[in-house]
């Protein structure tokens, strides 16, 4: 018997359980992306050697790469990403140049962590979420028609996530005193800003009713693309092959992370298409959360410090809880849909797309003229292609030589895992991943 | 479809992106983030 949830059996017009549901799942989105963002920093606490930090950047997209062509093959099939391109082929332009801001605020982090420290960096740029809300409003028509309590639930749970988060990277934090402060600040501020403009692309494509496993397979590029770029004009194309051949060992770790961060990112994208930027962005932002109690339960890290520092920790970690409970509870209301909805066709109108097949994606319903998602020899090619890639650098990597708590990474795991089986199954159940 | 009417298509919606003034707020803060990369190396 189908499922009340099964996509296909949905009115053309969002009912308003159906809008609740989605609500929900995008929310539930929002967390999982938290969780899997957060583990994909372990596999990198792994990596010791000297190895430039651009170098680090490179691999770990690298693994991206081959984790955002084989998924999206695994789950829905290449021809339905065709199908995405052939319906609206500009949404690529979108998704490079998303791939390229990426890229680029990530190389900033790297000089704004050099030069300030990660305790003052970190808030700096993690104010992506103000400009996400404020972007999402301007263009989006986000939070329009909301009512105060919902403006005071997502700007006030952003605003309290970031105090939060600023204690959480104080205590996490042991650098030297900053070395360029301007030239520190300006690089995390203008991460900050990258990355929260970098979800106007985002926003674009799933008011458009792209696929988020279409986006990020285009994304890809953008984002390997400047990387490879960044990284040749910094140091060269003899030293990078050198740096990347000398760290052969720690090659798999590195985009092990990448193959983890892309699980995450798959969520958030999901959850920026069912709740938009406003409250997308902030949920997922609680990655920081997840890789503080990586980094305190499994690494170690904070042992022997003062009660201060713990006392920044828990007091950091609530704020950020309480924060990403009132941007939880502060879904969109029926008029702030409707207002969605009015900013869908404009997009629609722009760029010459059937109104109705874009309220069917962004109900994450099939429309009617679309086919049923099938895999291809292809499809199975890619998959067998990136998971050779992956055993033959895990052949090559050595185990790391430290000491882990093994209860609490297997405790994580598990928590993490069920997330990802909860939420896979919940957007499965609701969109068939469209 | 013949060849003319794809190139037709292409430029619409390549004419679409670069008159809509969302694309071109990503793309000035993409050059502003790669010139002060520039600078701060």
């Amino acid at each position: 018997m189908p499922s009340v949830l099964t996509p296909q059996h949905s009115e053309s017009v969002q009912e308003p359980s159906r809008a609740r549901k989605l609500q929900l799942l995008g929310i539930l989105c929002g967390f999982t992306a938290g969780a899997w963002l957060g583990a994909a920093e372990a596999p990198t606490k792994l990596v010791s050697v000297g190895v430039s930090p651009l170098v680090i950047s490179l691999i770990m997209v690298i693994g991206v790469f081959l984790a955002r062509w084989s998924l999206p093959a695994l789950i829905l099939g290449t021809s339905s990403i065709s199908a995405d391109v052939r319906r609206a082929p500009h949404l690529i332009i979108w998704a490079v140049l998303a791939g390229c801001i990426w890229a680029v605020a990530n190389t900033l982090t790297i000089f704004a962590i050099r030069d300030i420290g990660l305790s003052i960096a970190f808030p700096l740029w993690n104010s992506n979420s103000l400009l996400g809300i404020f972007w999402g409003f301007l263009f989006f028509n986000e939070l329009r028609q909301a009512g105060w309590r919902r403006w005071a639930g997502v700007l006030g749970g952003a605003l309290v996530m970031c105090a939060g988060a600023a204690m959480l990277a104080v205590a996490s934090s042991a650098q030297a005193p900053a070395a360029h402060p301007t030239r520190g600040v300006w690089a995390a501020l203008s991460a900050g800003i990258l990355w929260g403009t970098m979800y106007i692309p985002y926003r674009k494509a799933y008011l458009t009713g792209m696929n988020p496993l279409s986006f990020v397979t285009f994304f890809t590029f953008g984002e390997l693309g400047m990387m490879f770029a960044l990284a040749v004009s910094y140091l060269g194309l003899a030293p990078l092959w050198q740096q990347l051949t000398g760290a052969r060992d720690v090659l798999f770790w590195l985009m092990l992370g990448g193959f983890i961060w892309v699980i995450g990112d798959l969520f958030q994208q999901y959850a920026a298409k069912y709740v938009g930027i406003s409250r997308g962005i902030p949920l997922s932002n609680s990655n920081q959360l997840w890789g503080l109690l990586w980094g305190i339960l499994v690494f170690g890290e904070l042992r022997g410090l003062g009660v201060s520092t713990y006392m920044q920790v828990i007091g950091g970690s609530l704020l950020m809880m309480l924060g990403v409970g009132a941007v939880a509870f502060s879904s969109a209301t029926g008029s702030e849909q409707a207002q969605w909805k009015a900013a869908a066709q404009r997009e629609a109108r722009r760029y010459d797309l059937a109104e109705d097949d874009v309220e069917a994606r962004m109900d994450g319903r099939q429309s009617a003229g679309d086919s049923k998602p099938s895999r291809s020899a292809l499809d199975w090619l890619l998959v067998a292609v990136a998971t050779g890639v992956f055993v033959i650098f895990a052949a090559m990597a050595h185990a790391p030589r430290m000491s882990l708590h093994w209860w609490p990474a297997a405790f994580l795991s598990a928590a993490t895992l069920i997330l990802l089986f909860v939420c896979g199954v919940t957007l499965w159940r609701t969109t068939r991943f469209n | 479809m013949d060849r003319t009417e794809k190139d037709g298509i292409s430029r619409n919606w390549l004419t679409s992106v670069i008159t809509d003034v969302h694309f071109w707020v990503p793309v000035v803060v993409l050059v502003a983030g790669l010139l002060l990369l520039k600078s701060i190396h």
